[in-house]
């Protein structure tokens, strides 16, 4: 099996400059993401979690239901796309079945783990990671599992909030020598440590930046300058989207109507534009379905 | 209760969630109840537009999720049933055990398309009222709605919807939905025509006028849904935090756009969870 976006991934990575990858929520949002002009989505189980249930990333979406986002996804970008697989649901043999149901699905990069399930957002407290060389062993699982070489293994550590920068570092290098493809040092505090951490390493070290989380708000730019070799903002669309909505639905609540809040709404044509409503009136006029755009 | 909801004078409003994370909004925000709806759902879902792709298990799944995130009743679009009348009875029985308490079903040939696109057909009278019966005796629950709505008004002018309008209430319809009706006038004669209540529909850009809530209330509409406000808002404030991001490689000047992450995490029940977790001693609390 290929993995195109496998393949033009790991180029892009070789290149100096620092990869932002936004994460979107839902496809909606890759739609978006797309359109500005980024180079790669990232499916994040935080704002997947919220999109999809309602509630906190804890560790409750399973398998089949990130799968599923990821194959939506892969069906309306063209983008390379990055999935968080949380701790690969479950041991080694889970993550096996994950790795491929996601590379099947489409995914380019795969995120594992190394907490005890159910997992925590890694900007939380109550976290726990697993022995190293039980991730160790996930990480070569995952590797075997790949039907493509050029589907890329991300591996984060969550050791750093508890454990320190050292015990990170040592996990982050044992992963590496398992054969992971890209590293994450996940809740990082300091510059000075995010420098250190992204010069020990072969492979493309990613940052993480979360509104209002643990990391120091740097520019995609100093992140670069620091080392990075890619950059994930996996919430802001969420958290864009529930200031929105807020506003938005406090606004109907008190004034009783929209008609005096276009402003902030994107219109009609334009929303029907971005989800491709014209290329899907050009595939029904050329396969004959009948019942055309007659405007 | 819905059925006794829908008999007080005041309009029930009724917002349309495009995921669970809109629906806990809105319950938040305060409304009565919450929309899940083909428009929104494709577009979250998807990324495609309202043309009848989603499945009937992907949009029960979405009722499912949005049950389990909200305490309010919830409005479902079942589209057209997906298929006849014997689809539609396996449809009603599965959106009610999610958790709907109104389904809303239309008489468009299928795949459907949202209803203020060109495009729509529609099927016999005699056929959606099949459907109608089919989906009042499919249901386990008298306190389950099956709301009829008619597509006919753009092609067939609003004699004929109302006419469908009114076969579909004889034919067991709890409330009716006269889609994309063009003026004041015509919402007035939909209002006077039936017996059971009757939904409006406001979009941002759609074919209707957009009146206020009270002012549909005082034309005779004992409902109404806002199928687009959210997934307008989100695309308007998703796009502009990108395109911040992409200009300028960092959010930081973007905070006041955003919920930030302690405030998020609580509108999606983060301290519930914890101590829920000290209760069930699952380790590893806060």
């Amino acid at each position: 099996m290929n993995n195109v976006n496998g393949k033009k991934l790991r180029e892009r990575l070789a290149q100096e400059e620092i990869l932002v990858v936004p994460g979107a929520h839902d496809v909606l949002t890759a739609k978006i993401i797309e359109k500005v002009g980024f180079e790669a989505v990232y499916v994040p189980g935080y704002g997947t979690t919220a999109s999809v249930l309602g509630t906190a990333d804890v560790g409750l979406m399973t398998l089949t239901e990130m799968t599923k986002r990821v194959t939506d996804m892969a069906e309306a970008v063209d983008l390379p796309i990055f999935a968080d697989a949380d701790t690969g649901y479950g041991n080694a043999i889970n993550v096996q079945r994950t790795v491929r149901a996601y590379e099947r699905a489409g995914a380019s990069c795969i995120q594992l783990e190394d907490q005890v399930a159910p997992k925590k957002c890694g900007h939380m407290a109550g976290r726990e990671v697993i022995p190293m060389d039980e991730m160790v062993g996930k990480i070569k699982a995952a590797t075997d599992a790949r039907l493509s070489e050029d589907t890329l293994i991300m591996a984060r550590t969550d050791a750093y909030t508890d454990h320190g920068v050292e015990e990170a570092m040592e996990r982050l290098h044992a992963y590496v020598e398992a054969g992971a493809d890209v590293v994450l040092l996940e809740s990082v505090e300091t510059e000075d440590e995010m420098r250190a951490s992204t010069k020990q390493f072969d492979v493309p070290a990613m940052a993480n930046i979360v509104e209002g989380g643990q990391t120091p708000y740097l520019t995609a730019d100093e992140l670069q300058e620091l080392g990075y070799s890619l950059v994930s903002y996996p919430s802001t669309a969420v958290f864009a989207t529930a200031k929105a909505v807020t506003d938005a639905m406090s606004h109907l609540l008190e004034n009783g109507t929209t008609r005096d809040y276009f402003d902030a709404l994107m219109t009609f044509d334009d929303f029907n534009d971005l989800v491709g409503l014209p290329e899907v009136r050009e595939a029904e006029v050329k396969y004959g379905t009948g019942r055309h755009f007659n405007d | 209760m819905i059925k006794n909801r829908l008999k007080e004078d005041e309009i029930l409003v009724v917002p349309v969630a495009h995921d669970a994370l809109a629906a806990k909004i809105i319950e938040k925000v305060g409304f009565e109840a919450v929309y899940v709806a083909g428009f929104s759902s494709s577009a979250s879902v998807l990324g495609k537009p309202d043309v009848g792709l989603l499945t009937m298990d992907e949009m029960v799944n979405r009722v499912a999720n949005v049950r389990e995130a909200v305490s309010l009743p919830i409005f479902a679009d079942i589209d057209t049933g997906f298929g006849n009348a014997i689809n539609v009875q396996r449809t009603v029985r599965e959106f009610e055990r999610a958790g709907a308490s109104v389904l809303q079903m239309e008489d468009q040939v299928s795949p459907k398309k949202c209803g203020h696109m060109a495009g729509r057909e529609v099927i016999s009278m005699e056929e959606m009222v099949g459907k109608v019966k089919a989906a009042t005796d499919a249901r386990r629950s008298d306190n389950t709605l099956i709301m009829a709505r008619t597509d006919a008004r753009t092609d067939h002018g609003i004699d004929v919807a109302i006419e469908r309008g009114l076969a579909y209430q004889k034919a067991g319809a709890d409330i009716i939905f006269i889609e994309a009706v063009e003026s004041e006038d015509e919402m007035r004669q939909v209002t006077e025509a039936f017996d059971v209540p009757v939904m409006a529909n406001m979009l941002e850009g759609g074919k209707t006028p957009l009146l206020t809530n009270q002012e549909l209330e005082q034309i005779g509409y004992d409902v109404v849904p806002y199928p687009l406000t959210t997934v307008l808002a989100t695309a308007k404030a998703v796009e502009a935090a990108m395109q911040e991001l992409f200009d300028k490689g960092t959010t930081r000047d973007l905070f006041e756009e955003l919920m930030l992450f302690d405030e998020f995490n609580d509108l999606v029940g983060l301290k519930d969870v914890q101590e829920k977790e000290a209760l069930y001693q699952t380790g590893r609390d806060l």
